[in-house]
Parts: C-alpha cells; sequence; structure tokens
C-alpha cells in the first residue's frame, strides 16, 4: 500500500461537509446533557424524595453501560414506545418517520446527562455551604441563591471537566455512524469507498478531530481564565 | 426590636437549646458569652432560620413567627428584617468587595443599580475599605473581609445585626480594626446581638450580656455587674479561664 498524500487533502475537504452534523450531535448532547445533569444533580444533592433515589440509580446504569449500548436501545426501543403513545393518543404519527439523527441525539443526550450530573455535583459540592448561608442570610430566596451565587461559582469549579465531557461527546458522536447517520466519520468511509484509500479517509478525519478538540480546549481555557479571575488570590 | 421567647432545638436526639428567652431593645448591643458548644451559634442561626428551631417564637421589628409552623414567606420575611456577620465571613468568593455590598440591595431590596452601587460604596468607605471597592475577597485580608462583611449587612439597614465570633478567625493584629468597626456602628444605634469572646469589648459596648451554657441562660444582666461580681459558680469560672487571655484592652 502506497500513501496518496493528495488523497488525504481530497478527503479532508469533503469531510468539512459532515462537520455541521458532527457539531449539532455534540452540541445538542452536551446542552441537552447538561441540564439533564444538572437536574440530576440537583436532586441527589438535596436528597429529593423519590427523584434522588432514582437519579442516582439513572446515573450508575448509564455510566455501566457502554454509549453504543444507550444508542441501540434507544434506536429499537424508542419506536415502540413513540408508535404506542401515538396511538393510544389517537396521532397518525408513526415511527417511521423518526430521522435517523433523532435517535443519536436522544441516546446521547442520556448518556451525558450521566456523566454531566457528576460534573455538576461535583462543581457544585465544591461551593462552601457557607456562600448559600450567606446569601439566605440578606433575604434571598433559595433559587436566587442558587442562581446568583451558588451556580457562577460551581460552573468556574466544574468547567476543566466539562471541558473534557464536552471532548468526550465529541468523539463518542461518530459511533452515530451506526444509526445511518453522515457524521465525519461516516463521510470518511463513504468518500473512501470508491477507491479504498481508507487510511488517507481516516487521518483526514483525525485532523479534524484534533483540530475540533484543540478549539474546545482552546475556549475553555480562555473562559476559565475569565471566570477564575476571583480566584487569583494574593493578600493585598 | 428582637425578642425570643422559649426557643429550643434539637439535633436528633442532642438538645442544644433549652428555652431560650432573650430581649434586644432598638438600638441594644447584646452580648452572648459562653463556653464552645454552649449553642451560642446554633441560637444566633435560629433567629433567621438558617437553622429551624424546634419550638418557640422569634420577633424582630414587630413581626412574630411561630417556630412551629413557619411559611417560606414568613422566614424570608425574618431574613429580610435581620443581617448576619458570619465567624468565617461568607462574602461572595466571586463577587468585589462592592459587589458583594450591593447584591442584598439589588436583589432583594430592589433598589436600582446605580442608586445601590451609590449606598454600597457609602457603607464600604465607612468601614475604611473605600480604596478596596473593586477587590475580590482573595484579596483581602481577614480583616478587610470581615469588614466587607459587615458592610454587607450594614447596607441593608435591618432591624437587627447577628454577629457570630466576628473576630475569632482572625490573626490577632487583626482584631483591633474589625472590633472597631463595630464599636461605631454600635454607637449609631443598630441593633446587635453578637456572640463574642472579647471580654474587653463586651463590657465597653454591651448593654446588656447574656452568659450561655449547655443550651441555657446561665446569667444575664448589666455588663459591668457581671464582669465585676458574677452571681452563678460557672459564669465565674468561665470568665477566670478567658480574662485573662481575653484581656483585650480598648
Ligand atoms: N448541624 C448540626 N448538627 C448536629 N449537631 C450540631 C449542629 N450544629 C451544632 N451542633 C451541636 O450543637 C451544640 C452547640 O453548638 P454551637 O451552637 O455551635 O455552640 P457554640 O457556638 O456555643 O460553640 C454542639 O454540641 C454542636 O456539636
Ligand atoms: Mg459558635
Amino acid at each position: 500500500m502506497k500513501l496518496d498524500p493528495s488523497f488525504i487533502w481530497t478527503a479532508f475537504v469533503k469531510l468539512l461537509s459532515a462537520v455541521p452534523t458532527t457539531l449539532f450531535i455534540t452540541f445538542v448532547s452536551v446542552l441537552g446533557g447538561l441540564i439533564l445533569g444538572t437536574a440530576i444533580a440537583l436532586c441527589r444533592i438535596y436528597r429529593v424524595p423519590v427523584l434522588g433515589p432514582i437519579s442516582t440509580g439513572y446515573v450508575a446504569f448509564i455510566r455501566g453501560t457502554p454509549m453504543i449500548t444507550h444508542l441501540f436501545l434507544v434506536y429499537f426501543g424508542l419506536p415502540a414506545v413513540v408508535d404506542g403513545l401515538s396511538a393510544s393518543l389517537g396521532w397518525s404519527f408513526r415511527s417511521v418517520s423518526i430521522p435517523y439523527i433523532a435517535f443519536a441525539l436522544v441516546a446521547f443526550t442520556i448518556t451525558a446527562s450521566a456523566y454531566m450530573s457528576e460534573v455538576v455535583r461535583s462543581g457544585l459540592l465544591a461551593v462552601n455551604r457557607g456562600q448559600l448561608e450567606a446569601a439566605h442570610s440578606i433575604g434571598m430566596t433559595t433559587p436566587q441563591a442558587l442562581r446568583r451565587i451558588v451556580f457562577p461559582q460551581a460552573f468556574a469549579a466544574a468547567l476543566p471537566n466539562l471541558s473534557n465531557s464536552f471532548i468526550g461527546m465529541l468523539h463518542g458522536s461518530t459511533l452515530a455512524f451506526t444509526v445511518s447517520v453522515v457524521e465525519i466519520n461516516a463521510k470518511a468511509q463513504i468518500v473512501a469507498s470508491t477507491n479504498w484509500k481508507f487510511f488517507e479517509a481516516y487521518l483526514a478525519a483525525a485532523v479534524i478531530f484534533w483540530g475540533l478538540t484543540v478549539l474546545i480546549e482552546r475556549l475553555a481555557g480562555a473562559l476559565e481564565k475569565r471566570i477564575n479571575v476571583y480566584n487569583r488570590g494574593g493578600v493585598a | 426590636m428582637i425578642k425570643l421567647s422559649r426557643i429550643t432545638k434539637h439535633f436528633g436526639r442532642q438538645q442544644v437549646l433549652r428555652g431560650i428567652d432573650l430581649t434586644a431593645r432598638q438600638g441594644e448591643v447584646v452580648a452572648i458569652l459562653g463556653p464552645s458548644g454552649s449553642g451560642k451559634t446554633t441560637l444566633l442561626r435560629c433567629i433567621n432560620y438558617l437553622e429551624r428551631p424546634s419550638d418557640g417564637e422569634v420577633e424582630i421589628g414587630g413581626f412574630k413567627v411561630d417556630c412551629k409552623h413557619p411559611s417560606k414567606k414568613e422566614i424570608q420575611t425574618l431574613r429580610r428584617k435581620s443581617a448576619m456577620v458570619f465567624q468565617h465571613y461568607n462574602l461572595f468568593k466571586h463577587k468585589t468587595a462592592l459587589e458583594n455590598v450591593m447584591e442584598g440591595l439589588v436583589v432583594v431590596r430592589k433598589l436600582p443599580k446605580d442608586e445601590a452601587r451609590e449606598r454600597s460604596a457609602k457603607v464600604l468607605e465607612k468601614v475604611g475599605l473605600g480604596a478596596k471597592l473593586d477587590a475580590y475577597p482573595s484579596q483581602l485580608s481577614g480583616g478587610q473581609q470581615q469588614r466587607v462583611g459587615i458592610a454587607r449587612a450594614l447596607a441593608l439597614e435591618p432591624e437587627v445585626i447577628l454577629f457570630d465570633e466576628p473576630t475569632s478567625a482572625l490573626d490577632p493584629e487583626l482584631v483591633g480594626e474589625v472590633l472597631e468597626v463595630i464599636r461605631r456602628i454600635a454607637k449609631e444605634g443598630i441593633t446587635m446581638i453578637v456572640v463574642t469572646h472579647e471580654m474587653g469589648f463586651a463590657r465597653e459596648v454591651a448593654n446588656h450580656v447574656i452568659f450561655m451554657d449547655e443550651g441555657r441562660i446561665v446569667e444575664e444582666g448589666d455588663p459591668k455587674e457581671i464582669f465585676a461580681r458574677p452571681k452563678e459558680e460557672r459564669t465565674r469560672q468561665f470568665l477566670k479561664r478567658i480574662t485573662p487571655e481575653a484581656s483585650y484592652s480598648i
């Protein structure tokens, strides 16, 4: 086998068209996972009856099973649920009209929510209890205190882990190819299928993933620097 | 005016407060003394419901709450009528000195930002931090942080300010500057309840001294009386133990 450098470039350019799909899957699952994960973390930290234990079990199960398994469970399970629901409610909607990418979005949001909940939870636990008490003592309600005092500090503490999870979801999004979503890796396979230059195509894909990863790290680093101004210490 | 009646508090099976009655009239400074673990902090925290009393009544500025069935709204009201200065300052770490003081004015009192900023700057100036408005807590010394804590409480113009050992986490050389600020605002007629081990300070500033032990008020009265002629044996022992090292002279 001889390396064909020019095809790396050709593949690279062709793969760029799949970047939006990969980023879309990643952003949606990270954002959805963050929202769901925050709710889960709050249920666990504040020991909400019923929801707290359920959350704990949910996180244990999701983290104890592979991401691709979540995708298959959703892919093969969701249609039955949707059709059953739709039949009992008299809708005309059928599961065959669900786009493939929706399965990936749902499954990866579930995956991300479990990991994000741990990130959020450790962030929240890093905030001293005295912060909430001080907020209460000046008359703030608990939602006000969480929003204005606790969450910003928890976010700052969680940012490094958050960016790691983000990168994890970016790389994990490649699994979407198993349910026929054309993201970067799937596109590489398609691009190479005409001339069998798979190595060149996947090398181009690797370069793109690496670039995106570095970009995320840089952005997180810059954000971290900005919001951690208050930690710079040094007694005046 | 603030009035506590028959406050009790249990942590599980341990009873920490055993029926506390306490009154501070408008402008009065009440000092609470007592050995560690006697329930002083818990008592203060029961006043603004950071800790929920098991039983009793809390009344601040004519607003009375039965501790058995307080509503969220009642708790909120008590918290808005009081303010607290914490042993470990508990400044909002991600906010500057000015923002720390502004926070309550803007979010709770709904003052316009400009007005809140102006007022906060004035209060910070009053506690000697006019030059540190934009400093974050991590950039301030313990004494400066505690003065921001005092400013944060003061700016809200509460009916009562609750101090929980405001100087006990400070290096000795920083204690003076904080006590000086508290002494100054006491003279302005702000009602205060101060848990402290600074006997000299209590003697000079307090109108009324309470000595607590094992969740009860063992003895109370005029500071000059209590320090000169304590009636109870437990008070005498406590004062003897604490006075030599804490004879902070004013
Ligand atoms: N959150 C809590 N849970 C259980 N016990 C507590 C809690 N807070 C305080 N206590 C107990 O209550 C007693 C009184 O504590 P505290 O009010 O802090 O005393 P002081 O401030 O006089 O030193 C102590 O025995 C302490 O261990
Ligand atoms: Mg205490």
